[in-house]
């Protein structure tokens, strides 16, 4: 920098002095605009913060809030807005522990929700008592490829084999990634022979970790990945597939860039909603509530199976055609929940026995 | 560039400075072209409605208002540091000094980590004050202290070099003058310090519009809140929303490139190879 840095400046006269001091005094008022007094600012409305893993986004910020503010409207003539952020689930969770003053969160992943209860964000086992165990809507993990299935891809063991590509969501900060792996494990598991299950379960796991080229730290960061041209196949939620297509060719662009495949077995992922009372006023608490209860209408479900999430009410399913069929679905329950997934599958086999053997 | 070519001859320099763009030119030049091709792919109609969300419009206020304000309390205190070090001896100014200069040292993330620790809601400040009605993190405020944290050697940088040339001489006289210690600082330093002064407070408003790393662990990313125009940048392009991340990302590009152009301009000629005069 200027070793002699003197009064150069004063050289540049009136005229430039002056043009600098416009362009910069222009650009202070452009940044203070909203806040300045005397614009008529309207008394801010009701705020409800909801904090969502990455998929949710479209789903809620353009349908299902929209639809909230309206019935709320309608009811106490009140006016509602938003505040939002998305983002992977762990990610979200991990927020939530630090502080973030979310009102509600909808999480990927039941154990995201207990870990909360453990950091004392929520009580322990709140969620259990909403509708339907806390679970809002489902969707089952699928596999995109490249149009026309070149690497003729149709099951999670499929990506074992040499020369293929993965794109795969990051299990540390994806809920996602958490269903994928139950996914590729259960899938084989529950057709092994009886008593072979963890070891047909473990060959599925290892073969599509070791083809693993790009882990993105979200579900739809890994779609983005994808989308970019990376990978031969993703595994991820129906939704963001079936949803993404209906972007594109709302867009107009060119074909889809991929092509969804259906696995004979997969996992229907649930997600958890939490309610954090602790960040919400006693005044605040009957909207948060209401919204709370709204996810679980007729109206936000309807909603939710438009936007590609399946309903936890399976005669509401029908209405997107979108939906391929899967001939052998399971829940994490049929392993145990998820406690006892984390422990065996997530940290036993994947973490205790996979990765130390890829780095090799 | 006339002046350089002038010495060696101009068939000698063809070569290096061809090679230099060869560098150069993916390296830098076309990835900052491909933000503006990808920005205005959808035409320009797509990138101003994408400019206009309200969203992208919020994020690019709110960023730059943190930059003058972060820019407006370091260009006071960065140069009040830097008097002090320049001008005191104590025991103890080896390490301030250091110290001072670690923020450029320290990866942004574990800035951010750091002020969560001490200001969040489970940190070691941030639990005593909580009940007072003050927590700062994943507020505006956050976002502001992170600036101030991230960018604080920057004026220092500017300003202390000159003070520390400036020789004693001219501040003896204007004592002997009569003048007072206030007097001396705004009609005798502080006009020598401007050209400092002008680069250090551009180079930390410019720094701290784009900064990142801090700004994501102490914001909490709420849009239309705490969400600056980087951490929209990231957001949209996370949910595929090139487009719309791409609009922002021309619009800051441009910014810092007309910051930086302005600097260069101002202190072109007194700074660096500055002999000018």
């Amino acid at each position: 920098m200027g070793r002699l840095g003197s009064s150069s400046a004063t050289r540049s006269g009136w005229p430039r002095s002056l043009l600098a001091l416009l362009v910069w005094g222009a650009l202070l008022l452009y940044a203070v605009w909203p806040w300045l007094p005397g614009r008529g600012r309207r008394t801010r409305p009701r705020t409800i913060i909801v904090y969502g893993f990455s998929i949710l986004g479209d789903a809620l910020d353009h349908s299902v809030l929209p639809a909230f503010a309206r019935h709320w409207r309608a009811e106490t003539g009140e006016r509602v807005e938003f505040v939002t952020s998305f983002a992977g689930s762990g990610t979200v969770t991990n927020q939530l522990i630090m502080g973030v003053p979310a009102h509600l969160a909808l999480l990927s992943l039941e154990l995201d929700a207990q870990r909360l209860a453990t950091a004392g964000v929520i009580p322990p086992g709140s969620w259990k008592s909403l509708p339907f165990g806390g679970v809002v809507n489902r969707t089952p993990f699928i596999l995109l490829v490249r149009p026309g299935n070149p690497k003729g891809i149709h099951d999670f063991a499929d990506l074992g084999r040499p020369g293929v590509q993965v794109v795969h969501p990051d299990p540390l900060t994806s809920g996602g990634a958490n269903w994928a792996l139950l996914a590729e494990y259960g899938g084989a598991a529950r057709h092994a022979a009886p008593g072979r299950e963890r070891e047909a379960g473990t060959a599925v796991l290892r073969g599509v970790w070791k083809h693993v080229v790009a882990q993105a730290a979200s579900a739809r960061a890994a779609r983005t990945q994808f989308e970019n041209g990376f990978g031969d196949a993703l595994v991820t939620y129906e939704q963001d597939a079936v949803h993404g297509n209906e972007d594109e060719a709302k867009k107009k662009k060119s074909a889809p860039k991929w092509e969804i495949v259906y696995p004979p077995s997969t996992v229907l992922s649930e997600h958890t909603l939490v309610i954090l009372d602790k960040n919400a006023t006693p005044e605040e608490r009957p909207a948060v509530h209401a919204l709370a209860a709204f996810l679980w209408s007729d109206e936000a479900q309807k909603l939710f199976v438009a936007n590609g999430f399946r309903s936890v009410r399976e005669e509401l399913n029908g209405a997107n055609p979108a939906f391929g069929h899967i001939v052998d679905p399971f829940l994490v329950a049929d392993f145990g929940g998820w406690t006892r997934v984390k422990k065996d599958v997530v940290d036993g086999i994947w973490k205790g026995e996979i990765l130390p053997g890829l780095g090799k | 560039m006339a002046k350089t070519t002038k010495a060696p001859g101009a068939g000698s320099a063809a070569l290096p400075v061809g090679l230099l763009l060869a560098v150069l030119v993916p390296l830098l030049l076309m990835p900052l072209a491909a933000v503006f091709v990808f920005a205005f792919r959808g035409g320009f109609k797509d990138f101003l409605s994408a400019l206009t969300a309200e969203d992208a419009q919020f994020a690019l206020r709110f960023s730059l208002l943190i930059a003058f304000l972060t820019a407006a309390v370091n260009a006071v205190l960065g140069t009040f540091a830097a008097y002090v070090l320049a001008k005191y001896r104590f025991p103890g100014k080896k390490p301030l000094t250091i110290a001072v200069n670690l923020p450029v040292a320290i990866p942004t993330v574990v800035v951010g980590t750091s002020l969560l620790l001490l200001w969040g809601p489970i940190g070691l400040l941030g639990k005593a004050l909580a009940p007072l009605g003050f927590s700062p993190m994943f507020a505006p405020a956050g976002v502001l202290l992170a600036h101030l944290f991230v960018t604080f050697p920057y004026m220092l940088g500017a300003v202390k070099p000159l003070l520390d040339e400036l020789e004693v001489t001219y501040e003896e006289a204007a004592y002997t003058l009569g003048a007072g210690k206030w007097q001396t600082f705004r009609y005798v330093i502080l006009p020598a310090l401007r050209g400092g002064l002008f680069s250090g407070t551009l180079l930390t408003f410019a720094h701290s519009l784009g900064e990142f790393g801090a700004t994501v662990m102490v914001s909490g990313n709420l849009r239309l809140r705490t969400q600056t125009a980087p951490l929209f940048i990231f957001a949209q392009f996370e949910a595929g929303n090139v487009e719309k991340a791409n609009a922002v990302a021309a619009v800051l590009a441009a910014l810092s490139f007309a910051i930086f152009f302005f600097l260069l301009r101002w202190s072109g000629p007194t700074g660096g190879r500055g002999q000018g005069h």
